[in-house]
Protein backbone atom coordinates (compact mmCIF):
# COMPACT_ATOMS: atom_id res chain seq x y z
CA UNK A 1 0.00 0.00 0.00
CA UNK A 2 2.75 2.40 0.95
CA UNK A 3 4.45 1.81 -2.38
CA UNK A 4 1.43 2.61 -4.50
CA UNK A 5 0.82 5.62 -2.32
CA UNK A 6 4.34 6.86 -2.87
CA UNK A 7 3.96 6.35 -6.59
CA UNK A 8 0.70 8.27 -6.46
CA UNK A 9 2.34 11.13 -4.65
CA UNK A 10 5.15 11.29 -7.15
CA UNK A 11 2.60 11.56 -9.94
CA UNK A 12 0.88 14.38 -8.09
CA UNK A 13 4.15 16.26 -7.85
CA UNK A 14 4.59 18.36 -10.93
CA UNK A 15 7.66 20.35 -11.76
CA UNK A 16 7.36 23.59 -9.86
CA UNK A 17 8.47 26.35 -12.21
CA UNK A 18 6.06 25.87 -15.12
CA UNK A 19 3.22 26.29 -12.64
CA UNK A 20 4.66 29.45 -11.17
CA UNK A 21 5.79 30.96 -14.45
CA UNK A 22 2.58 32.75 -15.55
CA UNK A 23 2.14 34.57 -12.25
CA UNK A 24 5.82 35.37 -11.79
CA UNK A 25 6.33 36.58 -15.36
CA UNK A 26 3.27 38.83 -15.15
CA UNK A 27 4.39 40.27 -11.82
CA UNK A 28 7.89 40.81 -13.18
CA UNK A 29 6.55 42.63 -16.25
CA UNK A 30 4.14 44.87 -14.36
CA UNK A 31 5.99 45.41 -11.08
CA UNK A 32 9.67 44.58 -11.21
CA UNK A 33 10.65 45.97 -14.62
CA UNK A 34 8.72 49.24 -14.20
CA UNK A 35 10.21 49.83 -10.75
CA UNK A 36 13.74 49.37 -12.08
CA UNK A 37 12.86 51.56 -15.05
CA UNK A 38 11.59 54.33 -12.79
CA UNK A 39 14.93 54.33 -10.99
CA UNK A 40 16.72 54.57 -14.34
CA UNK A 41 14.45 57.38 -15.54
CA UNK A 42 14.97 59.28 -12.28
CA UNK A 43 18.62 59.78 -13.12
CA UNK A 44 17.98 60.89 -16.68
CA UNK A 45 16.40 63.91 -18.33
CA UNK A 46 13.51 62.34 -20.22
CA UNK A 47 10.16 63.99 -20.72
CA UNK A 48 6.94 62.28 -21.77
CA UNK A 49 7.61 63.57 -25.30
CA UNK A 50 11.35 62.86 -25.56
CA UNK A 51 13.49 59.93 -24.35
CA UNK A 52 16.46 60.28 -22.04
CA UNK A 53 19.44 62.02 -23.66
CA UNK A 54 21.85 62.14 -20.76
CA UNK A 55 22.10 60.77 -17.26
CA UNK A 56 23.23 62.57 -14.16
CA UNK A 57 22.26 63.91 -10.80
CA UNK A 58 21.23 67.38 -12.04
CA UNK A 59 17.61 66.37 -12.55
CA UNK A 60 17.42 64.86 -9.08
CA UNK A 61 18.75 68.09 -7.58
CA UNK A 62 16.27 70.14 -9.60
CA UNK A 63 13.33 68.14 -8.32
CA UNK A 64 14.47 68.12 -4.71
CA UNK A 65 15.07 71.89 -4.73
CA UNK A 66 11.60 72.69 -6.12
CA UNK A 67 9.98 75.33 -3.93
CA UNK A 68 6.72 73.35 -3.88
CA UNK A 69 8.26 70.16 -2.50
CA UNK A 70 8.49 71.01 1.24
CA UNK A 71 4.80 71.96 1.25
CA UNK A 72 3.87 68.75 -0.56
CA UNK A 73 5.85 66.62 1.88
CA UNK A 74 4.28 68.44 4.82
CA UNK A 75 0.77 67.90 3.39
CA UNK A 76 1.61 64.22 2.86
CA UNK A 77 2.81 63.87 6.45
CA UNK A 78 -0.23 65.61 7.92
CA UNK A 79 -2.70 63.73 5.72
CA UNK A 80 -1.08 60.35 6.41
CA UNK A 81 -0.57 60.81 10.14
CA UNK A 82 -4.07 62.15 10.76
CA UNK A 83 -5.68 59.47 8.56
CA UNK A 84 -3.79 56.62 10.19
CA UNK A 85 -4.59 57.89 13.69
CA UNK A 86 -8.26 58.33 12.76
CA UNK A 87 -8.59 54.99 10.98
CA UNK A 88 -6.87 52.99 13.73
CA UNK A 89 -8.63 54.80 16.57
CA UNK A 90 -12.08 54.49 15.04
CA UNK A 91 -11.42 50.97 13.75
CA UNK A 92 -10.30 49.77 17.18
CA UNK A 93 -13.26 51.48 18.84
CA UNK A 94 -15.79 49.85 16.49
CA UNK A 95 -14.10 46.44 16.73
CA UNK A 96 -14.25 46.51 20.54
CA UNK A 97 -17.79 47.88 20.50
CA UNK A 98 -18.95 45.04 18.24
CA UNK A 99 -17.20 42.44 20.42
CA UNK A 100 -18.81 43.92 23.54
CA UNK A 101 -22.22 43.87 21.90
CA UNK A 102 -21.71 40.28 20.79
CA UNK A 103 -20.62 39.03 24.21
CA UNK A 104 -23.67 40.77 25.71
CA UNK A 105 -25.77 39.21 22.92
CA UNK A 106 -27.13 42.58 21.86
CA UNK A 107 -28.93 42.45 18.53
CA UNK A 108 -27.90 44.78 15.71
CA UNK A 109 -24.10 44.51 15.96
CA UNK A 110 -23.87 42.75 12.60
CA UNK A 111 -25.70 45.71 11.06
CA UNK A 112 -23.11 48.14 12.42
CA UNK A 113 -20.31 46.04 10.93
CA UNK A 114 -22.01 45.83 7.54
CA UNK A 115 -22.69 49.58 7.41
CA UNK A 116 -19.03 50.36 8.12
CA UNK A 117 -17.93 47.85 5.49
CA UNK A 118 -20.31 49.34 2.94
CA UNK A 119 -18.31 52.58 2.98
CA UNK A 120 -15.21 50.51 2.26
CA UNK A 121 -16.47 49.13 -1.09
CA UNK A 122 -17.39 52.57 -2.43
CA UNK A 123 -14.94 53.33 -5.25
CA UNK A 124 -12.40 55.96 -4.19
CA UNK A 125 -13.35 58.38 -6.92
CA UNK A 126 -17.04 58.17 -5.93
CA UNK A 127 -16.01 58.65 -2.31
CA UNK A 128 -14.35 61.95 -3.24
CA UNK A 129 -17.38 63.09 -5.23
CA UNK A 130 -19.84 62.12 -2.48
CA UNK A 131 -17.91 64.05 0.14
CA UNK A 132 -17.59 66.97 -2.23
CA UNK A 133 -21.38 67.14 -2.29
CA UNK A 134 -21.51 66.84 1.50
CA UNK A 135 -18.91 69.56 2.02
CA UNK A 136 -20.44 71.78 -0.66
CA UNK A 137 -20.14 75.38 0.48
CA UNK A 138 -23.33 76.45 -1.27
CA UNK A 139 -26.09 77.41 1.16
CA UNK A 140 -27.86 74.15 0.25
CA UNK A 141 -24.76 71.96 0.80
CA UNK A 142 -25.42 68.97 3.06
CA UNK A 143 -23.36 69.92 6.09
CA UNK A 144 -23.76 73.66 5.78
CA UNK A 145 -27.53 73.49 5.42
CA UNK A 146 -27.68 71.08 8.37
CA UNK A 147 -25.71 73.33 10.69
CA UNK A 148 -27.76 76.27 9.40
CA UNK A 149 -30.86 74.49 10.77
CA UNK A 150 -29.08 74.60 14.14
CA UNK A 151 -28.52 78.31 13.66
CA UNK A 152 -24.76 78.11 13.03
CA UNK A 153 -22.94 80.01 10.32
CA UNK A 154 -21.59 78.11 7.29
CA UNK A 155 -18.10 76.59 7.34
CA UNK A 156 -15.64 76.88 4.44
CA UNK A 157 -15.06 73.14 4.27
CA UNK A 158 -13.05 73.08 1.06
CA UNK A 159 -11.92 76.62 0.30
CA UNK A 160 -10.01 77.14 3.54
CA UNK A 161 -6.60 75.38 3.43
CA UNK A 162 -6.75 73.92 6.96
CA UNK A 163 -10.39 72.87 6.65
CA UNK A 164 -9.72 71.30 3.25
CA UNK A 165 -7.08 69.06 4.83
CA UNK A 166 -9.46 68.11 7.64
CA UNK A 167 -12.18 67.37 5.08
CA UNK A 168 -9.85 65.17 3.04
CA UNK A 169 -8.85 63.25 6.17
CA UNK A 170 -12.52 62.76 7.12
CA UNK A 171 -13.35 61.37 3.67
CA UNK A 172 -10.34 59.03 3.82
CA UNK A 173 -11.11 57.86 7.36
CA UNK A 174 -14.74 57.23 6.41
CA UNK A 175 -13.59 54.77 3.78
CA UNK A 176 -10.49 53.31 5.41
CA UNK A 177 -11.87 52.48 8.86
CA UNK A 178 -13.50 49.22 7.76
CA UNK A 179 -10.17 47.56 6.97
CA UNK A 180 -8.70 48.36 10.39
CA UNK A 181 -11.97 47.30 11.99
CA UNK A 182 -11.86 43.83 10.40
CA UNK A 183 -8.20 43.22 11.22
CA UNK A 184 -8.61 44.39 14.82
CA UNK A 185 -11.92 42.59 15.28
CA UNK A 186 -10.24 39.32 14.24
CA UNK A 187 -7.34 40.04 16.61
CA UNK A 188 -9.66 40.77 19.54
CA UNK A 189 -11.65 37.61 18.86
CA UNK A 190 -8.37 35.70 18.99
CA UNK A 191 -7.66 36.77 22.58
CA UNK A 192 -8.34 34.17 25.24
CA UNK A 193 -11.10 34.94 27.73
CA UNK A 194 -8.99 33.63 30.63
CA UNK A 195 -7.16 36.91 31.02
CA UNK A 196 -10.44 38.83 31.23
CA UNK A 197 -11.88 36.30 33.67
CA UNK A 198 -8.80 36.62 35.88
CA UNK A 199 -8.99 40.42 35.69
CA UNK A 200 -12.66 40.32 36.66
CA UNK A 201 -11.81 38.24 39.74
CA UNK A 202 -9.16 40.80 40.65
CA UNK A 203 -11.81 43.49 40.36
CA UNK A 204 -10.35 45.32 37.33
CA UNK A 205 -12.75 47.83 35.78
CA UNK A 206 -13.38 48.22 32.04
CA UNK A 207 -10.76 50.93 31.67
CA UNK A 208 -8.09 48.89 33.47
CA UNK A 209 -8.96 45.84 31.36
CA UNK A 210 -8.58 47.93 28.21
CA UNK A 211 -5.21 49.40 29.26
CA UNK A 212 -3.64 46.30 30.78
CA UNK A 213 -5.10 43.44 28.76
CA UNK A 214 -6.68 44.51 25.47
CA UNK A 215 -4.08 47.04 24.31
CA UNK A 216 -0.91 45.08 25.18
CA UNK A 217 -2.35 41.80 23.87
CA UNK A 218 -3.46 43.41 20.62
CA UNK A 219 -0.29 45.41 20.14
CA UNK A 220 1.18 43.18 17.37
CA UNK A 221 -2.04 43.33 15.34
CA UNK A 222 -2.39 47.07 15.86
CA UNK A 223 1.16 47.59 14.58
CA UNK A 224 0.54 45.42 11.51
CA UNK A 225 -2.67 47.30 10.78
CA UNK A 226 -0.85 50.62 11.29
CA UNK A 227 1.80 49.78 8.69
CA UNK A 228 -0.75 48.56 6.13
CA UNK A 229 -3.01 51.58 6.62
CA UNK A 230 -0.01 53.92 6.32
CA UNK A 231 0.94 52.39 2.97
CA UNK A 232 -2.65 52.55 1.71
CA UNK A 233 -2.97 56.19 2.78
CA UNK A 234 0.34 57.13 1.22
CA UNK A 235 -0.86 55.68 -2.08
CA UNK A 236 -4.25 57.42 -1.84
CA UNK A 237 -4.86 59.48 -4.88
CA UNK A 238 -8.37 59.32 -6.27
CA UNK A 239 -10.20 60.53 -3.15
CA UNK A 240 -8.15 63.72 -2.97
CA UNK A 241 -8.24 64.28 -6.72
CA UNK A 242 -12.05 64.14 -6.72
CA UNK A 243 -12.57 66.00 -3.45
CA UNK A 244 -10.16 68.94 -3.60
CA UNK A 245 -7.97 68.36 -6.65
CA UNK A 246 -5.05 69.13 -4.32
CA UNK A 247 -6.31 72.61 -3.53
CA UNK A 248 -7.00 75.22 -2.41
CA UNK A 249 -3.60 76.22 -3.75
CA UNK A 250 -1.45 73.24 -2.82
CA UNK A 251 -2.98 72.70 0.64
CA UNK A 252 -3.97 69.08 0.01
CA UNK A 253 -1.53 68.16 -2.74
CA UNK A 254 0.03 64.99 -1.33
CA UNK A 255 3.09 63.29 -2.81
CA UNK A 256 1.17 60.84 -5.03
CA UNK A 257 -0.92 63.63 -6.56
CA UNK A 258 2.15 65.84 -6.98
CA UNK A 259 3.94 62.96 -8.76
CA UNK A 260 0.97 62.41 -11.05
CA UNK A 261 0.79 66.11 -11.94
CA UNK A 262 4.53 66.29 -12.58
CA UNK A 263 4.45 63.41 -15.07
CA UNK A 264 1.08 63.68 -16.74
CA UNK A 265 0.42 67.43 -16.67
CA UNK A 266 3.94 68.86 -16.85
CA UNK A 267 5.26 65.93 -18.95
CA UNK A 268 8.34 65.92 -16.72
CA UNK A 269 9.05 62.20 -16.82
CA UNK A 270 12.42 62.20 -15.07
CA UNK A 271 11.26 64.61 -12.39
CA UNK A 272 8.16 62.53 -11.74
CA UNK A 273 10.35 59.44 -11.59
CA UNK A 274 12.47 61.01 -8.85
CA UNK A 275 9.28 61.58 -6.85
CA UNK A 276 8.13 58.04 -7.64
CA UNK A 277 11.42 56.69 -6.32
CA UNK A 278 10.78 58.60 -3.08
CA UNK A 279 7.34 56.93 -2.91
CA UNK A 280 8.93 53.51 -3.48
CA UNK A 281 11.58 54.13 -0.82
CA UNK A 282 8.98 55.09 1.78
CA UNK A 283 6.92 52.01 0.85
CA UNK A 284 10.07 49.88 1.06
CA UNK A 285 10.89 51.05 4.58
CA UNK A 286 7.31 50.41 5.67
CA UNK A 287 7.33 46.99 4.02
CA UNK A 288 10.51 45.93 5.81
CA UNK A 289 8.85 47.05 9.04
CA UNK A 290 5.75 45.06 8.12
CA UNK A 291 7.69 41.87 7.42
CA UNK A 292 9.62 42.19 10.67
CA UNK A 293 6.34 42.57 12.53
CA UNK A 294 4.94 39.49 10.80
CA UNK A 295 8.02 37.44 11.60
CA UNK A 296 7.93 38.59 15.23
CA UNK A 297 4.29 37.63 15.46
CA UNK A 298 4.90 34.23 13.88
CA UNK A 299 7.61 33.63 16.50
CA UNK A 300 5.11 34.42 19.20
CA UNK A 301 7.10 37.30 20.58
CA UNK A 302 5.02 40.28 21.66
CA UNK B 1 -27.94 44.67 41.68
CA UNK B 2 -25.37 47.39 40.99
CA UNK B 3 -23.55 45.06 38.58
CA UNK B 4 -26.73 44.60 36.59
CA UNK B 5 -27.36 48.30 36.55
CA UNK B 6 -23.82 48.96 35.31
CA UNK B 7 -24.24 46.36 32.59
CA UNK B 8 -27.53 47.97 31.54
CA UNK B 9 -25.88 51.39 31.36
CA UNK B 10 -23.06 49.81 29.36
CA UNK B 11 -25.57 48.37 26.91
CA UNK B 12 -27.22 51.75 26.56
CA UNK B 13 -23.85 53.40 25.90
CA UNK B 14 -23.06 50.68 23.35
CA UNK B 15 -26.26 51.43 21.47
CA UNK B 16 -25.74 55.19 21.59
CA UNK B 17 -22.24 54.77 20.15
CA UNK B 18 -23.48 52.26 17.56
CA UNK B 19 -26.24 54.66 16.51
CA UNK B 20 -23.79 57.54 16.07
CA UNK B 21 -21.44 55.30 14.07
CA UNK B 22 -24.21 54.05 11.80
CA UNK B 23 -25.21 57.68 11.20
CA UNK B 24 -21.62 58.59 10.37
CA UNK B 25 -21.07 55.70 7.98
CA UNK B 26 -24.50 55.42 6.37
CA UNK B 27 -25.23 59.17 6.38
CA UNK B 28 -23.15 60.14 3.33
CA UNK B 29 -24.72 57.38 1.23
CA UNK B 30 -28.24 58.25 2.39
CA UNK B 31 -27.59 61.88 1.52
CA UNK B 32 -26.39 60.78 -1.92
CA UNK B 33 -29.61 58.85 -2.49
CA UNK B 34 -31.61 61.80 -1.21
CA UNK B 35 -29.94 64.09 -3.78
CA UNK B 36 -30.40 61.56 -6.56
CA UNK B 37 -34.20 61.43 -6.14
CA UNK B 38 -34.78 65.17 -5.86
CA UNK B 39 -36.06 67.58 -8.43
CA UNK B 40 -33.69 70.47 -9.18
CA UNK B 41 -35.91 72.77 -7.13
CA UNK B 42 -35.59 70.60 -4.06
CA UNK B 43 -31.79 70.42 -4.37
CA UNK B 44 -31.70 74.08 -3.41
CA UNK B 45 -33.59 73.39 -0.19
CA UNK B 46 -30.64 71.49 1.31
CA UNK B 47 -31.06 69.54 4.53
CA UNK B 48 -34.63 70.74 4.99
CA UNK B 49 -35.61 68.29 2.23
CA UNK B 50 -33.53 65.31 3.29
CA UNK B 51 -36.64 63.30 2.50
CA UNK B 52 -37.89 64.93 -0.72
CA UNK B 53 -41.54 65.87 -0.91
CA UNK B 54 -41.66 65.10 -4.61
CA UNK B 55 -39.26 62.17 -5.01
CA UNK B 56 -38.50 61.37 -8.63
CA UNK B 57 -36.69 58.71 -10.60
CA UNK B 58 -36.26 61.06 -13.55
CA UNK B 59 -32.57 61.57 -12.77
CA UNK B 60 -31.85 57.85 -13.00
CA UNK B 61 -33.93 57.66 -16.15
CA UNK B 62 -31.96 60.47 -17.75
CA UNK B 63 -28.61 58.89 -16.82
CA UNK B 64 -29.54 55.34 -17.78
CA UNK B 65 -31.07 56.23 -21.11
CA UNK B 66 -27.95 58.19 -22.05
CA UNK B 67 -26.16 55.98 -24.57
CA UNK B 68 -22.62 56.96 -23.63
CA UNK B 69 -23.40 56.27 -19.98
CA UNK B 70 -24.41 52.72 -20.83
CA UNK B 71 -21.13 52.42 -22.67
CA UNK B 72 -19.18 53.56 -19.58
CA UNK B 73 -20.96 50.95 -17.47
CA UNK B 74 -20.19 48.26 -20.01
CA UNK B 75 -16.54 49.34 -20.21
CA UNK B 76 -16.29 49.17 -16.42
CA UNK B 77 -17.79 45.69 -16.26
CA UNK B 78 -15.67 44.46 -19.15
CA UNK B 79 -12.39 45.72 -17.72
CA UNK B 80 -12.92 44.44 -14.21
CA UNK B 81 -14.35 41.08 -15.32
CA UNK B 82 -11.45 40.46 -17.71
CA UNK B 83 -8.97 41.57 -15.07
CA UNK B 84 -10.52 39.41 -12.35
CA UNK B 85 -10.74 36.36 -14.60
CA UNK B 86 -7.18 36.79 -15.82
CA UNK B 87 -5.86 37.25 -12.29
CA UNK B 88 -7.63 34.11 -11.14
CA UNK B 89 -6.38 31.98 -14.06
CA UNK B 90 -2.82 33.19 -13.53
CA UNK B 91 -2.95 32.71 -9.79
CA UNK B 92 -4.50 29.21 -9.70
CA UNK B 93 -1.45 27.16 -10.79
CA UNK B 94 0.89 29.25 -8.64
CA UNK B 95 -1.32 28.97 -5.57
CA UNK B 96 -1.68 25.21 -6.14
CA UNK B 97 2.06 24.71 -6.16
CA UNK B 98 2.54 26.97 -3.13
CA UNK B 99 -0.11 25.01 -1.29
CA UNK B 100 0.91 21.47 -2.24
CA UNK B 101 4.65 21.52 -2.63
CA UNK B 102 7.32 22.68 -0.25
CA UNK B 103 10.38 23.91 -2.08
CA UNK B 104 13.31 26.15 -1.40
CA UNK B 105 12.38 29.79 -1.61
CA UNK B 106 8.64 29.20 -1.42
CA UNK B 107 8.10 31.41 1.61
CA UNK B 108 10.38 34.13 0.24
CA UNK B 109 8.44 34.10 -3.04
CA UNK B 110 5.10 34.25 -1.24
CA UNK B 111 6.34 37.18 0.82
CA UNK B 112 7.68 38.83 -2.34
CA UNK B 113 4.29 38.46 -4.02
CA UNK B 114 2.66 40.01 -0.96
CA UNK B 115 5.03 42.96 -0.80
CA UNK B 116 4.93 44.06 -4.44
CA UNK B 117 1.41 45.23 -3.65
CA UNK B 118 2.86 47.92 -1.43
CA UNK B 119 4.11 49.79 -4.48
CA UNK B 120 1.63 52.39 -5.66
CA UNK B 121 0.12 51.68 -9.09
CA UNK B 122 1.00 55.28 -9.88
CA UNK B 123 4.72 54.42 -9.78
CA UNK B 124 4.17 51.47 -12.11
CA UNK B 125 2.06 53.48 -14.51
CA UNK B 126 4.83 55.95 -15.32
CA UNK B 127 6.91 53.36 -17.23
CA UNK B 128 3.86 51.28 -18.22
CA UNK B 129 2.42 54.27 -20.03
CA UNK B 130 5.56 54.46 -22.15
CA UNK B 131 5.68 50.71 -22.82
CA UNK B 132 2.06 50.74 -23.95
CA UNK B 133 2.75 53.77 -26.09
CA UNK B 134 5.66 52.03 -27.81
CA UNK B 135 3.62 48.85 -28.30
CA UNK B 136 0.76 50.90 -29.71
CA UNK B 137 -1.46 49.63 -26.92
CA UNK B 138 -2.53 52.95 -25.46
CA UNK B 139 -6.27 53.42 -25.86
CA UNK B 140 -6.95 49.68 -25.82
CA UNK B 141 -8.95 47.72 -23.30
CA UNK B 142 -6.51 44.82 -23.62
CA UNK B 143 -3.67 46.85 -22.13
CA UNK B 144 -5.79 48.27 -19.32
CA UNK B 145 -7.25 44.85 -18.49
CA UNK B 146 -3.75 43.35 -18.41
CA UNK B 147 -2.75 45.88 -15.75
CA UNK B 148 -5.96 45.22 -13.77
CA UNK B 149 -5.07 41.55 -13.99
CA UNK B 150 -1.52 42.01 -12.71
CA UNK B 151 -2.74 44.19 -9.84
CA UNK B 152 -5.10 41.39 -8.80
CA UNK B 153 -2.61 38.53 -8.90
CA UNK B 154 -0.91 38.98 -5.49
CA UNK B 155 -4.16 38.98 -3.54
CA UNK B 156 -5.51 36.09 -5.62
CA UNK B 157 -2.44 33.92 -5.00
CA UNK B 158 -2.72 34.44 -1.26
CA UNK B 159 -6.47 33.86 -1.11
CA UNK B 160 -6.36 30.77 -3.32
CA UNK B 161 -3.46 29.28 -1.40
CA UNK B 162 -5.50 29.64 1.79
CA UNK B 163 -8.48 28.02 0.03
CA UNK B 164 -6.37 25.11 -1.27
CA UNK B 165 -4.72 24.65 2.14
CA UNK B 166 -8.15 24.02 3.64
CA UNK B 167 -8.84 21.10 1.27
CA UNK B 168 -7.76 17.69 2.59
CA UNK B 169 -5.02 16.12 0.52
CA UNK B 170 -6.39 12.60 0.85
CA UNK B 171 -8.84 13.15 -2.01
CA UNK B 172 -6.11 14.37 -4.31
CA UNK B 173 -3.89 11.47 -3.36
CA UNK B 174 -6.66 9.03 -4.15
CA UNK B 175 -7.12 10.61 -7.57
CA UNK B 176 -3.37 10.50 -8.17
CA UNK B 177 -3.27 6.80 -7.31
CA UNK B 178 -5.99 6.29 -9.88
CA UNK B 179 -3.58 7.72 -12.39
CA UNK B 180 -4.66 11.36 -12.64
CA UNK B 181 -1.96 13.78 -13.72
CA UNK B 182 -1.26 16.78 -11.51
CA UNK B 183 -3.19 19.02 -13.88
CA UNK B 184 -6.27 16.83 -13.84
CA UNK B 185 -6.09 16.50 -10.06
CA UNK B 186 -6.12 20.28 -9.85
CA UNK B 187 -8.89 20.59 -12.42
CA UNK B 188 -11.25 17.82 -11.33
CA UNK B 189 -10.61 17.49 -7.59
CA UNK B 190 -9.13 20.63 -6.08
CA UNK B 191 -10.85 23.40 -8.02
CA UNK B 192 -14.44 22.17 -7.51
CA UNK B 193 -13.76 21.86 -3.79
CA UNK B 194 -12.19 25.33 -3.69
CA UNK B 195 -15.18 26.96 -5.43
CA UNK B 196 -16.16 29.20 -2.47
CA UNK B 197 -12.59 30.47 -2.11
CA UNK B 198 -12.34 31.10 -5.84
CA UNK B 199 -15.66 32.91 -5.83
CA UNK B 200 -14.58 35.25 -3.07
CA UNK B 201 -11.24 35.90 -4.77
CA UNK B 202 -13.07 36.66 -8.02
CA UNK B 203 -15.54 39.02 -6.33
CA UNK B 204 -12.80 40.84 -4.42
CA UNK B 205 -10.90 41.28 -7.68
CA UNK B 206 -14.06 42.59 -9.33
CA UNK B 207 -14.59 45.07 -6.49
CA UNK B 208 -11.00 46.26 -6.74
CA UNK B 209 -11.30 46.60 -10.49
CA UNK B 210 -14.59 48.47 -10.25
CA UNK B 211 -12.88 51.00 -7.95
CA UNK B 212 -9.85 51.28 -10.18
CA UNK B 213 -9.43 54.83 -11.39
CA UNK B 214 -5.78 55.55 -12.05
CA UNK B 215 -5.10 52.78 -14.58
CA UNK B 216 -7.89 53.70 -17.03
CA UNK B 217 -7.36 57.42 -16.34
CA UNK B 218 -3.76 57.14 -17.53
CA UNK B 219 -4.01 54.47 -20.24
CA UNK B 220 -7.34 55.44 -21.81
CA UNK B 221 -8.03 59.00 -22.77
CA UNK B 222 -10.76 58.46 -25.37
CA UNK B 223 -14.17 59.08 -23.94
CA UNK B 224 -15.78 56.02 -25.53
CA UNK B 225 -13.26 53.64 -23.91
CA UNK B 226 -13.55 54.87 -20.37
CA UNK B 227 -15.06 52.93 -17.48
CA UNK B 228 -17.64 54.43 -15.20
CA UNK B 229 -15.15 55.50 -12.51
CA UNK B 230 -13.33 57.84 -14.90
CA UNK B 231 -16.58 58.91 -16.54
CA UNK B 232 -18.17 60.20 -13.33
CA UNK B 233 -15.01 62.12 -12.52
CA UNK B 234 -15.11 63.81 -15.92
CA UNK B 235 -18.85 64.34 -15.54
CA UNK B 236 -18.30 66.02 -12.14
CA UNK B 237 -15.89 68.44 -13.78
CA UNK B 238 -18.57 69.52 -16.24
CA UNK B 239 -21.50 69.83 -13.83
CA UNK B 240 -22.79 72.81 -11.93
CA UNK B 241 -25.13 73.25 -8.95
CA UNK B 242 -28.16 72.88 -11.21
CA UNK B 243 -27.15 69.36 -12.23
CA UNK B 244 -26.11 68.06 -8.80
CA UNK B 245 -29.02 65.62 -8.82
CA UNK B 246 -27.72 64.03 -12.04
CA UNK B 247 -24.22 63.64 -10.66
CA UNK B 248 -25.70 62.09 -7.52
CA UNK B 249 -27.74 59.64 -9.60
CA UNK B 250 -24.62 58.73 -11.60
CA UNK B 251 -22.72 58.15 -8.35
CA UNK B 252 -25.51 55.94 -7.00
CA UNK B 253 -25.37 53.86 -10.17
CA UNK B 254 -21.58 53.55 -9.79
CA UNK B 255 -21.66 52.64 -6.13
CA UNK B 256 -24.68 50.35 -6.14
CA UNK B 257 -23.23 47.31 -8.00
CA UNK B 258 -20.22 47.25 -5.66
CA UNK B 259 -22.37 47.44 -2.54
CA UNK B 260 -24.84 44.87 -3.88
CA UNK B 261 -22.08 42.39 -4.76
CA UNK B 262 -20.49 42.96 -1.39
CA UNK B 263 -23.72 42.52 0.58
CA UNK B 264 -24.61 39.35 -1.32
CA UNK B 265 -21.27 37.77 -0.53
CA UNK B 266 -20.19 39.62 2.59
CA UNK B 267 -19.82 36.51 4.76
CA UNK B 268 -17.51 34.93 2.23
CA UNK B 269 -15.50 38.10 1.70
CA UNK B 270 -15.18 39.09 5.35
CA UNK B 271 -14.25 35.50 6.19
CA UNK B 272 -11.50 35.55 3.58
CA UNK B 273 -10.12 38.88 4.77
CA UNK B 274 -10.24 37.79 8.40
CA UNK B 275 -8.46 34.53 7.58
CA UNK B 276 -5.78 36.61 5.88
CA UNK B 277 -5.65 39.06 8.77
CA UNK B 278 -5.28 36.38 11.43
CA UNK B 279 -2.56 34.61 9.52
CA UNK B 280 -1.00 37.93 8.61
Amino acid sequence: MSETRRAGRAAARPAIWPWLAPALLLLAAVYLVPILDVVRLAFGDATLLRPTQSYGLDGVGDVLSQPALPGVLWATLVFTAASVAGILGLGLFIALLVVRGETRRLPGMALLRIVVLTAWVVPGIANGLIWQMLFSEAPFGALNSTIALAGLSPVRWLSDPTNAMISAVIANVWQGTAFAMIVLYAARKGLSNDLYAAAAIDGAGPFARFCFITLPQMRPSILVAAVLVTIQTLNTFDVILALTGGGPGRATEVLSLFTFNTVFYNFDLSGGSVLAVILVLIALVLTVLYIRLLVDRADGRP
Amino acid sequence: MTGRRAAWLGDLATYVAAFLLVTLFAGPLLWLVSLAIRTPAEIFLGAARFIPEEPTLANFEQILTDRTFGLYLWNGIKLCALGALGALLTAIPAAFVFSRRSFRGASVLMLGILTVQMVSPLVLLIPLYRYMERLNLLETHAAAAAVYMALGVPLSVWMLKAAFDAIPRSLEEAAAIDGCSAASVLFFVTLPLAAPGMASAFILNMLMGWSQFLVPFVLLSQDRLQPISVAIFNFAGSTSASTTQLLAAACVITVLPAIAAFLALQRLIVGAIMAGAVKG
